[in-house]
């Protein structure tokens, strides 16, 4: 046994209390209270560090705002700025609730805050108008989610025509599902 | 009602050596086979501000984290790494600069992906004007043009959704109504390197005429070759 190892095997023994019975008529803790067998150390104890997406999703929800209030100098875009927030800026808090009480891996995490520190570099307006359409379906790519429609609502893949026959559905080109079916 | 090759002024000069430049059809010939998150990358990196790799490797981790690293994901992730490159080498080109290349992109990737069920009748071709008999011509040409005598196109082309305006969607609505005063049904359609969404928000502010104008957005550029002349 290497002498990395011997902790995760006096764990395994040093916690299996409810392995024989218990001596002088002791009844066994119950399941709420035993403690759990493991290959290696685990801790049980709640995890404070654990980045959850809530944690992540507001942090992107500011930076949105601040890229907005960038954006909206440039008077002549001001509606157009303004429609693009009221549309994406309740997408984006609805990634949270997609998301709602599970911890975000590491990758996913620093995904997040390396396209708010991406956007953070911005200086330009109108290259932050660009960013304005662009950044939610970054943060919904990281988190796993979708921003192609109003918060709540399904995506239907609207037009300004149906697509024909032949072609592909719409609901079908959400980033996210493309590349969990890997198609090109 | 007859297409033309587009007049050859200053402007159309210097973006004829944009065009032509290599880097464009690499690039262009990398969306076309790209997954949708790939062409989401590349929109972020030709926006971005940072020029090194490895950040976008970090804000993709989709695209080049684990999943990345066995089967059919070790294809993924190397398509991904050359886009990835590709779009870097457009984002070098400096900021005057890269606007150009981006929309040469767009147009290079839009005559691609029709080039790829274009029939023999039904040529892909690059600024192109659509004359008409009694109206006068059009200035400005069309990006992207499918020849067809039965069922000729026009495509526009925009890297992003704010580049979609009244005179754009005027001139597309144009040339169908033009078509159609000549018993010619000409399809024509908007291509945007910008998500549908934004897109949208673009054209309910338009009182242009848009009803039979299709929108190609970022998400559903696979259309153009799925459609059949």
């Amino acid at each position: 046994m290497s002498a990395g190892r011997p902790r995760c095997a006096s764990a395994l023994l040093q916690r299996d209390t409810n392995a024989f019975p218990a001596p002088f008529g002791r009844s066994p803790k119950p399941p709420s209270q035993a403690r759990r067998r493991y290959a290696c150390f685990v801790s049980e104890a709640p995890e404070s560090n654990l980045v959850t997406a809530s944690d992540v999703v507001e942090r992107a929800a500011s930076a949105y705002r601040a890229l907005a209030d960038l954006a909206e100098t440039v008077e002549d875009e001001w509606q157009y700025v303004n429609d693009l927030v009221d549309a994406y800026l309740p997408s984006v808090r609805a990634l949270a609730t997609e998301n709602e009480g599970r911890p975000l891996s590491p990758a996913q995490a620093a995904a997040v805050d390396e396209a708010i520190a991406e956007v953070a570099l911005i200086s330009d307006p109108h290259k932050a108008i660009d960013w304005l359409s662009t950044f939610p379906h970054v943060v919904a790519l990281a988190l796993g989610g979708e921003v192609d429609s109003p918060a709540g609502v399904a995506s239907k893949g609207v037009g300004s025509e149906p697509a024909g026959a032949d072609a592909p559905e719409p609901d079908e080109d959400s980033p996210f599902r493309i590349l969990r079916r890997g198609d090109r | 009602m007859r297409f033309q090759d587009a007049a050859r002024d200053a402007r159309a000069v210097v973006y004829a050596g944009i065009q032509a430049d290599p880097l464009v059809a690499r690039v262009a010939a990398l969306l076309a086979e790209a997954t949708t998150a790939e062409r989401l990358l590349a929109r972020a990196v030709m926006n971005g501000e940072r020029t090194e790799a490895e950040p976008w490797r970090r804000i993709f981790p989709a695209l080049f984290g684990e999943r990345a690293g066995a089967g059919a994901g070790e294809e993924l992730g190397r398509h991904a790494e050359l886009l990835l490159a590709a779009s870097l080498e457009v984002a070098n080109r400096g900021e005057a600069a890269r606007s150009q290349y981006r929309g040469a992109v767009v147009e290079e990737l839009t005559a691609r992906l029709l080039a790829g069920r274009a029939a023999p009748g039904a040529p892909v071709r690059r600024e192109r004007r659509v004359l008409f008999d009694g109206v006068p011509a059009e200035i400005h040409p069309y990006d992207v043009t499918v020849e067809s005598t039965s069922r000729p196109e026009v495509y526009d082309c925009k890297w992003g959704a704010r580049g979609i305006n009244a005179d754009v969607l005027n001139q597309l609505d144009d040339a169908r109504t033009h078509g159609a005063d000549e018993e010619i049904d000409i399809r024509v359609a908007l291509v945007v390197f910008d998500s549908r969404r934004s897109c949208e928000l673009r054209l309910d502010r338009s009182t242009a005429s848009r009803e039979k104008t299709r929108l190609v957005a970022l998400e559903s550029l696979d259309e153009l070759k799925g459609l059949r002349p």
